[in-house]
């Protein structure tokens, strides 16, 4: 077209030009020694803070903070209540642009992030929070720093249908991985089930279900300095995890929205591998009598032992906040273990701290007490802020792996490079 | 009327198999929205609920303050559309009508920005919102978007297909560029109004990720936000709420459709262009 | 432009047809009323477009990452560097074969679609018009969460419908969205479906300016109804015909929501599209990168543009 265009083009560029002067500035100072906050004044809290949690828990996060502000007369906590839909762009955005609250609920994986972005106060050193599990309270640090504290856990288990493991011959769970594919073939040839096990073919989540075997077999995803996935203990895990696909145990051509749980019900697929909201989701297919149809089990042992995903949310203050003392002394609240028994009664997050874990409603929940043990073993990935990223290239290889059968070892090697080009991020 | 009889009612079996096509998800959507989670979660999934339940909806509005939501809602839309229609409509005009300098310019820059994905402009927009002290604000919600592109493109094309005479004949008369603009062509536009009209205010209606970012408190929460806020979770959806929910958010719109579909009728008898 | 009034006017010539040369003074004041009537417009999208966009152009040609995003300035310019990582980028290539497949299928599936819904409605029946008018909009109002589970029920492989009425007739239907091969025109009936709705309705405010008594007339001369349709009501029809490609067609290239909801990008990236690895970017926090997608994006969209106002020729 004619020169209008032209116009605007230099126009635009010119612009361009004029802030191009500018260049990064060489460090941002940030790295390097563990860092903790200033200490937190004594006494009880006074003044008003605000606080972002999402969906549920923003809901009913106010009747907790109520009982904050009765042991604190002169505090007062506003929670405003966020959708999990986009909450992430919601922080992102609030964090360029300054208009944070002064603490909030946020996702385990956005730490490393967050603290990147050099928006998060780290923890003071005279605030009583303790007794965390360990892979929880791993979530929180970023380089060595603890920025927060873990609010409540989730880790994953393997479901599997009492009732037709009976049938299959097996009155008990798999403790090795040898054990869970015998007892996952028999589920096909004796229980007339479809497929022995759901296990995700690949696609993003599914590094989920394939970590906890490879930290069973003694894996560590970074060695302090990068990403370390071209390993044997990876190697080895990814290729018991193909070989469910190989051999027809695993669907390799599953939906993208799975069936989980009405396949689960059926008994079609009666075992799969995933968190406790799972209980209520197949319960609530299966109707009345179900949960004594199922039951679940800490993951299979690889040469190292028992592990899992820990996953959940983390609590933080952020460093722009005017009533800094006071948010902390609201997460210090949190993290009461009394505190968290009460956030369970009302929510049914499970309990970061260990020793909420001796109350009754809990300790007498057989299937709830399972996740209690896998947690304690239970790891959460490398606070990085690229993790998202490098994930994402893991679960792209992975569903190669499981769906057209290629070679593992090439598959981790891709990982690695893509991982070392991108880097910690730090 | 075009055809015969049995043409007629060949169409009419035609466009019968494909409304029942085209319709299906919609009526899935509604029926969805009175079944319990679990029957929700079944697979195959069922079309008639088997216990009809009004429980989503009671736990929706139990848990939301509907009334503030519905206001802020109407608001934004409704000043997203009026804006719209104004401002597009006038540029359209000149546009398409009127000679002056830059004109193609001015085509080509709107043209340019229609085609950059939203995505990318998401962030320094906020930015600006914020640094103008507009976030938690109803007019930080409809500000940045009482012009559009697409608009000024819509009203251009339907302009242009009216007849010139129009124009002429109103100068004739010594009517100004202005009032030929507000007496003559603005009520000959009606259809292409109403179009303009359903798209904007729908698209207003259900934008999600904007409201969501710039409201900070629940006092300035539209209602897709707020309709988000129990549905989805950590780790799991809750199919109930969410469906009705989404019946909820479409209540409004449909009936926004069905009264513009009637202008849409009177634009034909009114402008005599039969 | 003047295609619509029956006798056209002389080339070259913008002056009322027997009122004489327009004046100087005269054009001076159309030229005022317009910049008038543009003025609105223009201030808000000075600020809330261009200036953004001015800031996401620069950003492109930087390092910018999200850390980055509060001192926006503090970068290295890189110069093109991202879009010379972004052509090399083989999943990026994938994506952009995806969007192509999608939108050379798709908009005149959908254009073709959206025409024939308007002309039955427009003129082919009598009563109900209001009924399937307002049904044949729907898909465009549901929410796209509903829209996906029961595209999936349809699309299932042993039970979905569309599978249940292929096997009436002896076919075996293909495993829709799990295999590779499938997974591309699954998306692109999904999309026609969603999408004829907002085309019909401006086509239907366009076929409103089409004279009827050509039609009439012509219908006497023994024209058939094809040929009444070919050559009076698409002639008549180009503005609205090239809004609709045009804005049909950008939407396309930058679409997003189908795949987000449906497939992920899978099965083995074989529904990944441009906007949606450009949105995958932006959450891992690589703004420039990003950036430069986005404008790679508009470039392409910005050629298949200028290449449908060629086809559909202005005559202005």
């Amino acid at each position: 077209m004619r020169r209008p265009t032209t116009t605007a083009l230099v126009l635009v560029a010119s612009a361009a030009l004029t802030l191009s002067a500018c260049g990064r500035a060489e460090t941002d100072g940030a790295g390097g020694e563990p860092q903790t906050g200033t200490d937190v004044a004594e006494g009880a809290a006074d003044g008003t803070i605000t606080v972002w949690a999402m969906g549920a828990e923003g809901e009913k996060l106010p009747d907790l903070a109520a009982q904050f502000e009765e042991e604190n007369p002169g505090a007062k906590v506003n929670v405003t209540a966020i959708p999990w839909d986009a909450a992430h762009d919601k922080f992102t955005t609030a964090i360029t642009a300054n208009s944070l609250p002064d603490a909030a609920m946020v996702g385990t994986t956005w730490m490393g992030e967050f603290a990147g972005l050099d928006a998060l106060d780290p923890l003071p050193e005279n605030l009583e929070v303790d007794g965390f599990f360990e892979g929880a309270q791993g979530t929180t640090e970023v380089d060595g720093t603890s920025y927060g504290i873990p609010w409540y856990v989730e880790t994953r288990l393997l479901y599997y249908r009492t009732d037709l493991a009976e049938q299959a011959g097996f009155d008990e769970a798999p403790t090795t991985w040898e054990g869970l594919k015998e007892m996952a073939k028999a589920m096909q040839t004796e229980a007339g089930a479809e497929y022995g096990i759901g296990l995700q073919a690949g696609g993003t989540g599914s590094w989920q279900t394939v970590m906890p075997f490879a930290w069973g077999e003694g894996a560590e995803l970074t060695d302090g300095e990068g990403y370390t996935f071209d390993t044997p203990e990876m190697l080895e895990a990814v290729e018991y995890y193909q070989s469910f696909f190989d051999e027809g145990i695993a669907n390799k051509s599953a939906p993208a929205q799975p069936t989980t749980e009405p396949d689960f019900v059926s008994g079609d697929v009666p075992m799969f591998i995933s968190g406790p909201w799972m209980m209520s989701a197949v319960e609530e297919v299966g109707g009345e009598g179900f949960e004594d149809k199922y039951s679940v089990a800490k993951i299979p042992e690889g040469s190292a032992g028992s592990s899992s995903f820990v996953g959940g949310s983390d609590f933080v203050v952020f460093k722009s906040s005017q009533e800094r003392d006071t948010a902390w002394k609201f997460v210090e609240f949190l993290a009461d273990p009394e505190v968290q028994a009460t956030w369970y009664d009302m929510s049914t997050d499970l309990p970061s701290v260990q020793s909420a874990w001796d109350t009754d409603a809990l300790a007498s929940d057989e299937k709830l007490s399972v996740f209690g043990e896998q947690l304690e073993t239970a790891k959460a990935p490398p606070s990085y802020p690229t993790w998202e990223q490098v994930v994402a290239s893991l679960d792209t290889e992975l569903e190669k792996v499981t769906k057209t059968g290629a070679d593992p070892a090439e598959a981790l090697k891709t990982v690695q490079q893509q991982a070392d080009s991108i880097g910690t991020g730090q | 009327m075009l055809g015969s009889r049995k043409q007629q009612y060949w169409l009419y079996g035609v466009l019968a198999v494909a409304l029942v096509a085209v319709i299906a998800p919609f009526v899935w959507m509604v029926l969805g929205s009175f079944k319990t989670t679990g029957e929700l979660r079944q697979s195959p999934p069922t079309w008639w609920p088997e216990t009809a339940t009004l429980d989503n909806y009671t736990q929706l509005f139990a848990r939301l303050d509907f009334g503030g939501y519905f206001t802020n809602s109407i608001v934004v839309a409704t000043a997203v559309t009026a804006g719209n229609l104004v401002f597009c409509s006038m540029l359209g005009y000149a546009l398409a009508m009127l000679d002056f300098r830059g004109k193609r310019a001015l085509f080509v820059v709107v043209m340019t920005t229609l085609m950059i994905p939203g995505v990318v402009t998401f962030v320094p927009l906020f930015v600006l919102v914020a640094n103008a002290g507009l976030v938690d604000t109803l007019p930080g919600l409809f500000l940045p978007f009482l012009v559009s592109p697409f608009g000024v493109f819509l009203m251009r094309q339907f302009i242009l297909g009216l007849p010139r005479d129009l124009v002429d004949a109103g100068r004739v008369d010594g009517a100004g560029e202005l009032r030929i603009y507000w007496r003559i062509i603005l009520p000959l536009c009606g259809p292409a109004l109403a179009t303009l009209g359903i798209l904007t205010f729908l698209g207003s209606w259900n934008n999600f990720l904007w409201p969501l970012v710039v409201a900070q408190t629940e006092q300035s929460y539209t209602l897709p936000v707020a309709l988000a806020l129990y549905s989805t979770g950590q780790n799991s959806t809750q199919y109930g709420l969410l469906l009705a929910g989404a019946t909820v958010v479409v209540l409004p719109v449909l009936v926004v459709f069905m009264i513009f579909q009637r202008r849409f009728i009177e634009g034909i008898a009114t402008t005599g262009i039969k | 432009m003047t295609a619509t009034t029956a006798p056209p006017a002389p080339p070259g010539e913008t002056t009322a047809p027997g009122g004489g040369k327009r004046t100087r003074a005269a054009a001076r004041a159309e030229g005022r009323a317009a910049w008038i009537l543009a003025l609105p417009f223009c201030l808000l999208f000075l600020v809330f477009t261009l200036w953004p966009v001015v800031q996401s152009l620069f950003m492109s040609f930087t390092d910018t990452r999200s850390r980055d995003l509060r001192t926006p300035f503090n970068v290295n310019v890189i110069g093109l560097e991202n879009y010379t990582r972004a052509f090399a980028d083989p999943v990026f290539r994938q994506a952009m074969a995806n969007t192509a497949y999608f939108v050379l299928v798709g908009v005149p599936l959908t254009l073709t679609v959206a025409l024939a819904a308007a002309v039955a409605l427009n003129r082919g029946i009598s009563k109900l018009r209001g009924v399937f008018r307002l049904g044949f909009y729907t898909p465009v109002i549901t929410s796209i969460v509903a829209v996906a589970v029961v595209w999936r029920f349809l699309l299932e492989t042993d039970y979905g419908l569309i599978n249940t009425a292929l096997a009436w007739v002896g076919i075996d239907g293909p495993n829709w969205l799990g295999d590779p091969n499938w997974s591309m025109p699954s998306l692109i009936m999904m999309a026609t479906w969603r999408n004829f709705g907002t085309g019909m309705i401006i086509f239907l405010a366009g076929l409103q300016s089409v004279p009827w008594h050509l039609h009439e007339a012509a219908a006497i001369d023994g024209a058939s109804a094809w040929q009444r349709f070919r050559h009076i009501t698409l002639p008549m029809m180009r503005p609205t015909i090239l809004f609709v490609s045009v804005t049909t067609g950008i939407g396309y290239l930058q679409f997003f929501e189908e795949p987000y909801v449906m497939t992920s990008g899978g099965p083995l990236n074989s529904t990944i599209s441009m906007s949606m690895y450009t949105y995958n970017q932006f959450g891992f926090g690589n703004y420039g990168f990003a950036a430069s997608l986005s404008y790679i994006i508009f470039v392409i969209v910005a050629v298949v543009t200028a290449i449908q106002f060629r086809l559909l020729r202005e005559n202005d």
